[in-house]
């Protein structure tokens, strides 16, 4: 086992920022700490990390006991959204940082250093950055620097806190799509924060929902995003079209949830099953079409077809359309789950 | 019609009046107080220079007294300088800022990170404390000391052993009788500068701490970095020009300071005068010649400090702006 967390909690004043978390993070894999703004992550994150303490709780990494392990101990590489990079030094120093600061001796040669340093700029694609200054690169650039000056160290677990954050969309998902690959080239315990659902799925091994301190989930990817374990976690990965079930599917009440893209629009009703509805607002989103709609009774429904779909649909009548659900979870009152079936 | 840019909506001639106003402002205020300072230094000495090569009493000829500066400098101050007492107020001067300076660099480096770095009860109180000494007169600064330390002070109260006759014996006398003096002394005079000079480099740093924000050291923490390489390595070089200019700025009030250095110094000539008090003492006997040498001398350091100043300014503005 990885990184265990047992039972740890973390108070700020009188607020209760964590409550009781319980969490092994396996070896060998990249987890990611999915949740809100304010859940957590980064509080959990710096409790593994040791820069903060836990009030309660333990964390042992690899079987040791590391709870009362100061942060310079600990051999975690810390991966900060906004870079920390040390802006009064070259991309090679700051690289070369932690090999610097060993005690003399353990510390590695000149030579050595220099070596290592230049393997590392060359596994984040930066090569002939070396002599450069921080603020002489782009976001993507000094979040590479970031992630080779923790990995020179080789620090046994690797924390980052939502590393893509402050990048631009199309950086962001290039840089995470590396992340992933280099991830499988050097099988570091890795913990990545997100709030961001499209990229945990994207990358992560395994998704931990985090929520008011609290965790909601965890699992793979697959098995989050198909069996959510409650109405939070459904919510959270996606966009969700909410309606309240009708006395035969469940008699006590509760809610059936329907992904956008989990409805289609046609002009006839072939299947019988269709719910008739109006276009009230589209809108194009390159190879898809979000399409808002409105039934007879006026609930609105968000659907999310795809573009060739849509055009077929050009020549109908637009106010009156049939949709067709092709699946959804029912959630009884009892936190039970079952298949809509239609 | 449009504006230029830049153009707001005030008059025209508003622009040049302000600029006119405070220029004569500074040159009546600030540049004429300063030239005097020097020429006279210069002149008033070549002429009592003159008056004694020449054999003359009184009446020498008048020298325009910027004229006069540009002869013979160098001998006025080495007239000066060959001054026992002058000397030895130098010397007093000096010797204060040597002590104080690194000091108050010390404390206001650690008041700064734990402000800057630490959360704790009654932080506020604390930063508002820190500004105390340019809240108070100078002089309340000095008697705080006197009444610290003075013959009717809180020493005088503190028992420490008895008299031969077998009264009590104060930590005043104590110390009287071994003569040890803190006010009307030295020790009293780099207590009262290291008060007023305190607030300096800790008032410049806090916000600079601040703004840089924990990020950085805790990286160096995570990268296996100890408390010193943290400070030393990281910390330290994003600083630095903040630093010195907390420093310079300490080490000019330090050298300058009168108010509070003037009560508890007691003005014994050539031991506990500084040279700001020596100046005032040698102005009040009408010897003016070494009086303008003095003053021109510590005009010199302030003027000097000036400039390191304004490079400092202009780095940490280069530092800022990236
Ligand atoms: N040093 C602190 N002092 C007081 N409250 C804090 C402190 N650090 C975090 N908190 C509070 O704890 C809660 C959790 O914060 P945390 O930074 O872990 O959230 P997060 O999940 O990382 O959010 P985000 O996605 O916005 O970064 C927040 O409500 C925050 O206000
Ligand atoms: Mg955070």
């Amino acid at each position: 086992m990885g990184i265990e967390i047992s039972q740890v909690s973390k108070r700020f004043g009188d607020f209760l920022a964590l409550d009781g978390i319980d969490l092994n993070i396996p070896n060998g894999e990249l987890t990611a700490l999915l949740g809100p703004s304010g859940s957590g992550k980064t509080t959990l994150l710096r409790i593994i990390a040791g820069l903060d303490t836990p009030d309660t709780g333990s964390i042992r990494f690899f079987g040791e006991d590391a709870t009362r392990k100061r942060a310079r101990d600990r051999k975690v590489g810390f991966v900060f959204q906004h870079y920390a990079l040390f802006k009064h030094m070259t991309i090679f120093e700051n690289v070369a940082f932690g090999l610097r600061v060993r005690p003399r001796a353990l510390r590695p040669e000149k030579a050595t250093i220099r070596e290592k340093v230049e393997k590392l700029l060359d596994m984040v694609q930066l090569r002939g950055m070396a002599r450069r200054f921080p603020s002489e690169l782009s976001g993507g650039q000094k979040q590479r620097v970031a992630l080779a000056r923790a990995l020179a160290v080789e620090p046994k677990v690797l924390l980052l806190d939502e590393p893509f954050g402050a990048l631009d969309a199309r950086v962001r998902q290039e840089l995470r799509r590396w992340l992933r690959y280099l991830h499988d080239e050097i099988h570091i315990t890795s913990v990545f924060v997100t709030h961001d659902q499209e990229e945990a799925l994207e990358v992560a091994d395994r998704i931990v929902i985090l929520n008011k301190g609290k965790i909601e989930q965890s699992g793979t990817p697959e098995d989050v995003y198909d069996n959510p374990a409650n109405p939070f976690v459904y919510g959270f990965l996606g966009n969700v079209n909410l309606f309240h079930a009708r006395k035969e599917l469940t008699p006590n009440g509760g809610e059936i949830f329907i992904r956008p893209h989990d409805i289609s629009l046609s002009a006839r009703d072939d299947s019988g099953k269709g719910i008739p509805v109006r276009v009230t607002t589209h809108r194009i989103l390159g190879n898809r079409v979000r399409v808002e709609l409105e039934t007879r009774e006026g609930e609105n429904i968000e659907a999310n077809i795809e573009r060739k779909d849509w055009n077929a649909l050009q020549d109908a009548d637009l106010s009156a359309l049939y949709c067709q659900i092709l699946q959804g979870k029912i959630h009884a009152p009892d936190n039970t789950w079952s298949n809509y079936v239609i | 019609m449009s504006a230029a840019p830049g153009h707001t909506l005030e008059p025209r001639w508003l622009k040049p009046v302000l600029i006119t106003i405070a220029l004569l402002f500074l040159a009546v205020f600030i540049l004429l107080p300063l030239v005097t300072i020097f020429s006279q230094a210069l002149s008033v000495n070549l002429q009592d220079y003159l008056a004694a090569a020449l054999g003359y009493e009184g009446a020498t000829p008048e020298l325009p007294p910027l004229f006069a500066s540009l002869g013979e400098g160098t001998s006025v101050y080495r007239a000066a300088l060959s001054d026992a007492e002058v000397r030895a107020a130098i010397r007093l001067t000096l010797l204060t800022a040597l002590i104080c300076v690194p000091l108050n660099t010390f404390f206001g480096v650690l008041l700064a990170w734990a402000v800057a770095r630490f959360e704790f009860r009654g932080k506020n109180f604390l930063v508002s404390l820190i500004e105390l000494p340019f809240a108070i007169s100078p002089v309340i600064a000095g008697l705080i000391f006197i009444l610290i330390f003075g013959a009717s002070g809180w020493l005088n109260m503190i028992p420490f052993g008895t008299q031969a006759d077998g009264s009590t014996l104060t930590l005043y006398q104590w110390m009287d009788a071994r003569n040890l003096k803190v006010v009307f002394a030295v020790p009293g005079i780099v207590l009262a500068t290291l008060f007023v000079t305190f607030p300096f480099v800790a008032r410049e740093l806090i916000p600079l701490m601040q703004e840089m924000g924990k990020d950085d050291e805790e990286a160096a923490l995570t990268l296996g970095a100890s408390g010193w390489q943290l400070f030393f390595r990281v910390t330290l070089p994003n600083i630095k020009w903040g630093l010195l200019y907390g420093v310079i700025l300490t080490n000019a009030r330090a050298i300058g300071e009168f108010g509070a250095v003037a009560v508890v110094s007691g003005n014994v000539r050539g031991e506990t005068t500084t040279m700001p008090l020596y100046i005032e003492i040698l102005y009040g006997e009408y010897q003016f010649a070494t009086a303008f040498a003095v003053a021109s001398l510590l005009t010199l350091i302030a003027l000097v400090t000036l400039v390191v100043k304004a490079v400092i300014e202009y780095l940490l503005q280069k530092q800022r702006t990236g």
